[in-house]
């Protein structure tokens, strides 16, 4: 049988991930917020005020303190000169395969945020859609872009 | 040999027309409030015929300027009156020549040629408008095997064909479930005539001449939407024959070539090297006649939705294995499937049960006749039951082959080749019981497919993507 993954992806992604929902959480605070100033105003509803509010808490919760852990501890991946073998999910673990052959490019992307971190992503594209490595060291991921293009430059006849 | 030349001269016509169409199009406001003022009325009648002079000299012009032809390794057009454009396709990026014919053309004995690449939307990308029929398929060949130098292949000579019964097309006419698509459109048409006529109020009339009804008799309403229930199916069902009539399937070398449509004749033609996967479906309602519907997964965008990957439209069930074996053996595959665990049954029986119950406690609720909703879940058990007998999968010989069915049953023959990733998932239940959902992406025109079967054995789906792993 085969073995599971064995690769992490980067420790840093836990804070990244934590930042990157404390900052969505935010804007839905706001949200609630404008609802709240706009319910006195006008004398909307007030429960909506209390249920806007309580959805966002639930959210900065699961989000920030909860999913980004969990997430860390259960992603893992590999690359092999045959495959690339991700493994996640939180509560439905997946379990992909994808056969270097297949790969049609790759590519490392960074937002602003994950600059700060010195992480990127690597995003791997077949014929039938793109997976994605997310939040890995700078100088993995681009170790790992390079290393995917060149094992999937094996030219293969049939799409 | 193919030095620059013009189409029939019977595109004229196509040519005026399709300006005629355009320009009518986009000043269709404007032409309205012209004709509604008195002063411009008077100016029609002496107006016209110029304007038609005018544009038949267009069209002429627009003939005379378009001018294709073959050089080196491409299809060059040059075209266009004020705005002279060239386009150049290379052999290779050419993905499907369609060649078919309108009435039009038919009456002259002409042909139309469709060049389509990969590239772009719906529109092929070059349009011949009216072409002799001999020269047309010679421009065909050329275009699809590169090669300038035509001569008579001989395993051209050898094919196998298969025609579409009268009785198959009966039976696809009268099952196919064009209805809906039918209904809708009655709801579309009435609903732009609202737009286009804002005084008139369709949806006003319709719903006091329906209210007006309703205080007479309630037979008569139920009579009216049988009405209009029957003439959606006799229009789906003229709509499926003109379509589909005349319909034949030949394989030539690496490739099949489809005819079809009674009055507008197209033909169609699917390299072998582009077909990801084969799909049979069976209907609900045509299953109990033993009847499927071939399909293909392609990576070709010929054809609108639906109507582009049909590799036969009803087969008896009994002779699909042949028909494989003939037309595509490439796909052919011994049909034993292995089933799914018992214990996979429960979730198939939950999934379909709880919805249905969930509808069936608030109709219950709501509707005065709610109670008969009680049934639901019944036939959701049943349903759940029959996904669950169902479900199932093969791999054998590099092909994987999964089976599954929503409302009708779909059948998919994959190589192994063709698979661009594969997924096995597992939810926490699922992991307690060993089971997991398998999934297997696809490439094709639009939108990436998935295939997936629910309920597998984890083992033997780690069974398959070990398989799938080992020398690619």
């Amino acid at each position: 049988m085969r073995n599971n993954p064995q690769q992490r992806i980067n420790a840093k992604a836990v804070s990244y991930w934590r930042w990157s929902a404390g900052i969505k959480s935010g804007f839905l605070l706001l949200i609630s917020a404008g609802y709240h100033m706009a319910q006195q105003h006008w004398h909307w509803p007030a429960w909506i005020s209390f249920v806007l509010l309580g959805l966002t808490l639930a959210y900065a919760i699961y989000a920030i303190i909860l999913k980004p852990d969990i997430t860390w501890r259960t992603w893992r991946y590999n690359v092999s000169e045959q495959e690339i073998d991700l493994l996640h999910g939180v509560f439905i673990r997946t379990r992909t395969l994808i056969p270097m052959v297949r790969v049609q490019h790759v590519d490392t992307e960074q937002g602003p945020l994950l600059r700060r971190f010195g992480l990127s992503s690597v995003s791997i594209s077949t014929a039938a859609g793109s997976h994605e490595i997310p939040a890995l060291a700078d100088e993995v991921a681009a170790l790992l872009r390079d290393q995917i293009s060149v094992l999937a430059r094996v030219v293969d006849e049939d799409v | 040999m193919y030095n620059p030349q013009r189409v029939h001269p019977l595109a004229i016509l196509e040519f005026t027309l399709r300006k005629i169409y355009s320009l009518g199009q986009a000043l269709l406001p404007l032409l309205i409030i012209a004709i509604a003022q008195q002063e411009i009325r008077k100016w029609l009648l002496p107006a016209t015929p110029i304007l038609l002079v005018l544009f038949v000299a267009y069209g002429i012009l627009y003939w005379l300027r378009y001018v294709f032809y073959i050089s080196g390794q491409e299809l060059r057009v040059e075209y266009g009156v004020l705005v002279r454009k060239k386009r150049y396709i290379p052999f290779e990026r050419i993905q499907t020549v369609q060649i078919s014919a309108g009435i039009l053309q038919r009456l002259f004995g002409l042909v139309k040629v469709q060049v389509e690449t990969a590239g772009g939307g719906r529109k092929a990308e070059f349009v011949l408008a009216a072409l002799p029929r001999d020269r047309a398929a010679e421009l065909q060949k050329i275009l699809q095997t590169g090669e300038t130098h035509l001569e008579a292949r001989e395993d051209e000579k050898e094919y196998i064909e298969y025609k579409l019964s009268t009785r198959s097309l009966l039976l696809l006419a009268s099952t196919s479930n064009g209805i809906g698509v039918v209904l809708s459109a009655f709801f579309v048409i009435i609903s732009q005539l609202n737009d286009f006529f804002p005084n008139l109020d369709v949806w006003e009339k319709v719903g006091s001449y329906a209210g007006h009804l309703a205080t007479g008799r309630i037979s008569l309403i139920i009579l009216a939407i049988f009405l209009l229930f029957l003439l959606a199916w006799l229009l789906s069902l003229l709509g499926t024959i003109i379509q589909f009539g005349g319909f034949q399937l030949r394989r030539t070398g690496d490739r099949i070539i489809i005819k079809r449509g009674l009055f507008e004749q197209q033909q169609v033609s699917i390299p072998i090297k582009r077909i990801q996967a084969i799909k049979v479906v069976e209907g609900l309602l045509r299953q109990p006649w033993g009847m499927v519907s071939v399909q293909v997964v392609s990576i070709s965008n010929t054809g609108t939705k639906g109507e582009g990957n049909v590799l036969f439209p009803l087969l008896p069930k009994a002779e699909l294995p042949a028909f494989l074996g003939q037309v595509a053996p490439e796909f052919s595959m011994p049909w034993e499937l292995q089933g799914l665990p018992a214990r996979a049954r429960r979730r198939y029986l939950l999934a379909n049960i709880i919805p249905a119950l969930i509808i069936a406690i608030f109709c219950a609720f709501y509707w005065p006749w709610g109670y008969i909703a009680i049934l639901l879940p019944v036939l959701g058990a049943a349903l759940g039951n029959k996904q669950y007998n169902d479900a199932g999968y093969q791999m054998v010989d590099n092909k994987l082959l999964l089976r599954s069915r929503s409302l009708g049953r779909v059948t998919m023959i994959i190589p192994r080749r063709r698979i661009q990733s594969l997924h096995v998932s597992q939810n926490p239940f699922q992991a307690r019981n060993d089971l997991s959902n398998l999934r297997v992406a696809i490439a094709s025109s639009n939108t990436p497919t998935t295939v997936r079967l629910k309920g597998m054995d984890i083992q033997k789906s780690r069974g398959i993507m070990n398989c799938f792993a080992n020398t690619h």
